[in-house]
């Protein structure tokens, strides 16, 4: 693979034709899609080599191991395109999907915004490849459950629902007819599991703990488990509470779905254009508190959601999307660009089953100067949000929901753990009054955010 | 040598007890958003999943390698995975309800393949375009429109140590309508949508492109006068579509023997009255059309109507072959996979509370204060615990028995038995209404869930 040590090795060269195979599939398709008279042609190419080892209540369930390869061929004739994918790689079925994706752009009406890129000059991301994936065993994931479960045996009324342990080395190529060419690869490491607690006929709600890291030896899946059982336990002996305005503390778990992913849909140029973002034609406008900046970094050394490319091949890079409130860039593929009369900057999404649509690489939430102990110590009567389980509606900004895990903070300080409360409001209002950020962020997925502390939210109890 | 022939290799030339599952899926995505079409996407995806069952322990591996060779090195390693995995397991599998071999080849579209009406991809194309062009026709206040086509056909054949050895074709279709509105700077969006077991011209059979676009459009700009409510406990009426996601999604998943071993809600239940006795629910795979019709499972088990709650007693849990032995019952054929990469899990099919003997007019006009509740808007999530969170796409209120103005921005929850327990009334109509829901559960599955309409007490979350 392309990585650091192999690249500035002498053994490179001798490795080169295994490990380029992805990039020169992706190559000897474009030179034979335009022999047959095609405007253009893009191919990607996604190999995912992954082990997982799957814990079920409380025991050892199941070793999986997974290898996919595939391609997605984009073809471009007048203004018209067409996409196909397979990961059947034999000669025979690759020629077919040629075909296939040139009947699919016959069918196309044209668009003339549908093109590809230009190339530009593409840099390897340090840190995003553990030398040690290639000798990761089953035995090995098998190990960090236990240790994992250790820690959740320590209380005999904490069940683990699901638990999972895997190891994915990621290696993307792509070649396109514009001259773009090249192959990236990656690891990445996560543990993810769902537990709840059990006391005589009482069951607390579920709760998730999540880590994810490019090197195996960084995650602490004891940590893991201690912090998940610690989570549910806290939550047994739960009530309601009288209906009731005040704070919410979201933890970084829960505003990914609460927070981010509405502000990922705002800031989608694609949306934009519809006019089906909030944010439409506000940008360089005040959308949001002034304590809220929002970076979106694909060069982010060890981060999950860095990389050489984008979806299109084109750069990834730095994109400053929020600063101190203001709406700063939208983030754009090459047909938004194109539509929008601009350059792309980088965020098409995707891999070889899909064409490329739009997506934030490492999407991270600055934090603030507080910590989130002293961001509870400020609220006056209000609510730890460790879960969220409900909708938010990415138009209109609309969101109500049940707070899972949820601890009631009175004067500060903890009071109690609360059960069937639902919190409501509108998202997008609240993002323009936020009373706190947190020093600490964690890593959820490809998002780095802190705690947010939000003020005047309708907490509905009995 | 054809694939069913190399399966059937492998497996003879192990002592071990293996699973092998060709799955071979063709795939068409198509998307139109206003006027243009931003999707048009066709898709292979095929490979074979081995399975073992050694020393107590699963073990699988997943291969696009089809031949022979790749064959047997998938078996070998699925074989090393559970001989190590069940050398520290500690509860190790005891084996896996008996069942009868079945052999055969299983068309679930069967009754539609012969259709000459099934446009070509540019027909298709071309209807989307011209519905989605419709929906912005309809107004100023109308500002966006999106239809998202999509088309699975699969082909399996799954061969067993017990000697089951079935060839399945299953094409499945759905299709979802999207209309935008705004008015006063306030935007909304509203949904519709349909899925089936079929083609094309059996997904419109009944509600066509054009009837789709139209509820869109009417739904939003119901959305864009309603009012939003204040929250508090009320007697609502549920329609079928939020019956059905009540039934799989709140009921459903606590039902799942997994989830049951975890420690859901109805664990030790069975026999216990959990629900009012108007409510009979049951999971049920092969049902013609139903977008989750499943006759063969893969784990190779026929499908059967499973009843999980008989006139509000808890019967039955949903099983696989292994949760089916420890239960000391037969399995329905509920292990699911959704691709060759994913492993069998126990997973709902066709899930619906029967219809009863009520009128829904005398049970509109049986309610003082309270909401008449359709279709789910974005999303409903529910935990083991029952407890669950829907929100409504379509809401009314209802004072002095009459259906009064249009309201949004609600959801319902509770804990679903309770809500159960509470159904005073189920109406005689029957419908399923889950449209293009898919069912996620670290894989997802396509289902299918609905029911009567019953008017029941929950708890409603406003904004007000």
């Amino acid at each position: 693979m392309m990585t650091d040590k192999q690249d500035k090795s002498l053994s490179w060269q001798k490795g080169k034709d295994e490990e380029l195979k992805g990039q020169e599939l992706c190559q000897s398709l474009v030179a034979e899609g335009t022999s047959t008279g095609l405007d253009d042609i893009e191919v990607y190419y996604q190999q995912l080599k992954s082990l997982e080892v799957v814990i079920e209540k409380n025991d050892l369930q199941l070793p999986k191991s997974d290898n996919y390869q595939g391609v997605g061929i984009r073809v471009f004739k007048n203004g018209s395109m067409g996409f196909a994918s397979t990961n059947d790689l034999d000669q025979n079925s690759l020629k077919m999907l040629l075909e296939q994706a040139a009947v699919m752009a016959e069918n196309y009406p044209p668009d003339r915004n549908n093109r590809l890129a230009n190339p530009e000059k593409l840099e390897r991301v340090p840190d995003i490849y553990d030398e040690r994936a290639d000798n990761i065993q089953l035995g090995d994931l098998i190990a960090r459950a236990r240790s994992f479960m250790e820690e959740i045996k320590e209380d005999e009324r904490v069940t683990v629902d699901t638990a999972g342990f895997s190891a994915t080395i990621a290696t993307d190529a792509i070649a396109t007819s514009r001259g773009i060419k090249s192959q990236d690869s990656q690891t990445y490491f996560e543990t993810q599991a769902m537990a709840l607690a059990r006391e005589e006929d009482e069951v607390s709600s579920f709760d998730i703990e999540y880590q994810v890291s490019c090197f195996f030896e960084s995650l602490d899946v004891a940590e893991s488990g201690r912090s998940l059982r610690d989570k549910v336990v806290a939550s047994l002996g739960a009530e309601t509470v009288d209906s009731f305005r005040g704070e919410i503390l979201l933890t970084p778990f829960s505003a990914v779905m609460l927070l981010v992913s509405p502000l990922i849909y705002a800031v989608n140029s694609e949306n934009v254009q519809d006019g089906i973002s909030p944010w439409k034609g506000k940008k360089g406008k005040q959308v949001a508190d002034k304590k809220l900046t929002v970076i979106d970094d694909g060069t982010l050394p060890g981060g999950v959601g860095s990389g050489k490319f984008d979806r299109e091949g084109l750069p990834q890079n730095r994109l400053e999307v929020i600063k101190d409130g203001y709406l700063q860039e939208l983030m754009y593929n090459t047909y938004t660009a194109a539509r929008a009369g601009r350059k792309s900057n980088g965020r098409a999404g995707g891999g070889a089953q899909n064409a490329p649509d739009i997506a934030p690489s490492n999407f991270m939430i600055a934090g603030g100067q507080q910590t989130s102990q002293e961001l509870i110590g400020e609220i006056k009567r209000g609510l730890v949000v460790n879960r969220y389980s409900g909708s938010v509606d990415p138009v209109s900004g609309d969101f109500s929901g049940v707070v899972k895990g949820g601890q009631l903070i009175e004067q500060g300080e903890r009071v109690k753990p609360v059960r069937e409360v639902m919190i409501s409001g509108n998202i997008y209002q609240m993002m323009q009054n936020i009373a706190g950020l947190s020093r600490e962020r964690e890593d959820i997925m490809n998002f780095k955010l802190p705690y947010i502390l939000l003020e005047d939210v309708a907490i509905t109890g009995k | 040598m054809n694939i069913a022939e190399n399966l059937k290799k492998v497996r003879d030339e192990n002592q071990e007890w293996l699973e092998l599952r060709y799955h071979h899926r063709d795939s068409l995505k198509l998307q139109v958003k206003n006027g243009s079409l931003t999707d048009s996407i066709s898709t292979t995806l095929s490979g074979v999943a081995v399975r073992a069952l050694v020393n107590g322990s699963w073990g699988f591996v997943s291969t696009s390698d089809l031949t022979l060779e790749g064959l047997r090195k998938a078996a070998d390693e699925a074989i090393k995975a559970a001989r190590e995995a069940g050398s520290i397991k500690e509860n190790r599998i005891q084996g896996l309800a008996e069942i009868e071999p079945v052999q055969g080849r299983f068309d679930l579209g069967e009754e539609d393949h012969n259709s000459r009406e099934e446009p070509d991809l540019a027909g298709k194309i071309k209807l989307l375009m011209e519905a989605d062009a419709e929906i912005r026709k309809a107004g100023e206040d109308i500002t966006a429109s999106q239809i998202a086509y999509s088309e699975i056909k699969d082909r399996k054949i799954i061969v067993t140590y017990e000697g089951t050895e079935v060839e399945i074709i299953d094409p499945k279709c759905d299709i979802g309508v999207v209309a935008f509105g705004e008015r006063e700077n306030q935007q909304e969006r509203a949904h519709t949508s349909h899925g089936v077991t079929g083609s094309w011209v059996k997904l419109f059979a009944e509600r066509t492109l054009s009837d789709l676009a139209d509820k869109a459009v009417e739904l939003v700009r119901k959305r864009l006068e309603a009012d939003y409510v204040s929250g508090g406990q009320y007697q609502v009426i549920l329609d079928p579509a939020l019956v059905g996601v009540l039934a799989h999604e709140a009921i459903g998943h606590t039902v799942e023997a997994d989830f049951v071993e975890s420690g859901s809600v109805v664990q030790g239940r069975i026999g216990e009255r959990v629900a009012s006795e108007l409510v009979t629910l049951v999971d049920e795979g092969n049902i013609a059309d139903a977008a989750g019709r499943v006759i063969v499972d893969d784990e190779g088990v026929k499908t059967s109507r499973t009843t999980i709650i008989e006139g509000g007693v808890l019967k039955n849990y949903l099983h696989n072959r292994e949760s089916a032995l420890k239960f000391e019952t037969k399995p329905g054929g509920n292990a699911r996979a959704f691709t060759y990469r994913d492993e069998p899990l126990i997973r709902m099919t066709n899930t619906y509370i029967l219809p009863g003997e009520s009128d829904l007019d005398e049970m509109i006009a049986g309610i003082a204060d309270g909401f008449f509740l359709k279709g789910l808007a974005q999303g409903g999530q529910a935990d083991s615990t029952a407890e669950f969170m829907f929100d409504v796409l379509e809401a009314y209120r209802i004072e002095e028995g009459k259906i009064g103005k249009p309201v949004k921005g609600l959801t319902l929850s509770g804990q679903a038995f309770e809500v159960l327990k509470s159904v005073d009334a189920v109406s005689s109509d029957f419908e399923f209404g889950l449209g293009r829901g898919y069912c996620g559960k670290g894989q997802a599955a396509k289902v299918d869930a609905g029911g009567p309409y019953l008017c029941c007490r929950v708890m409603i979350g406003g904004q007000q």
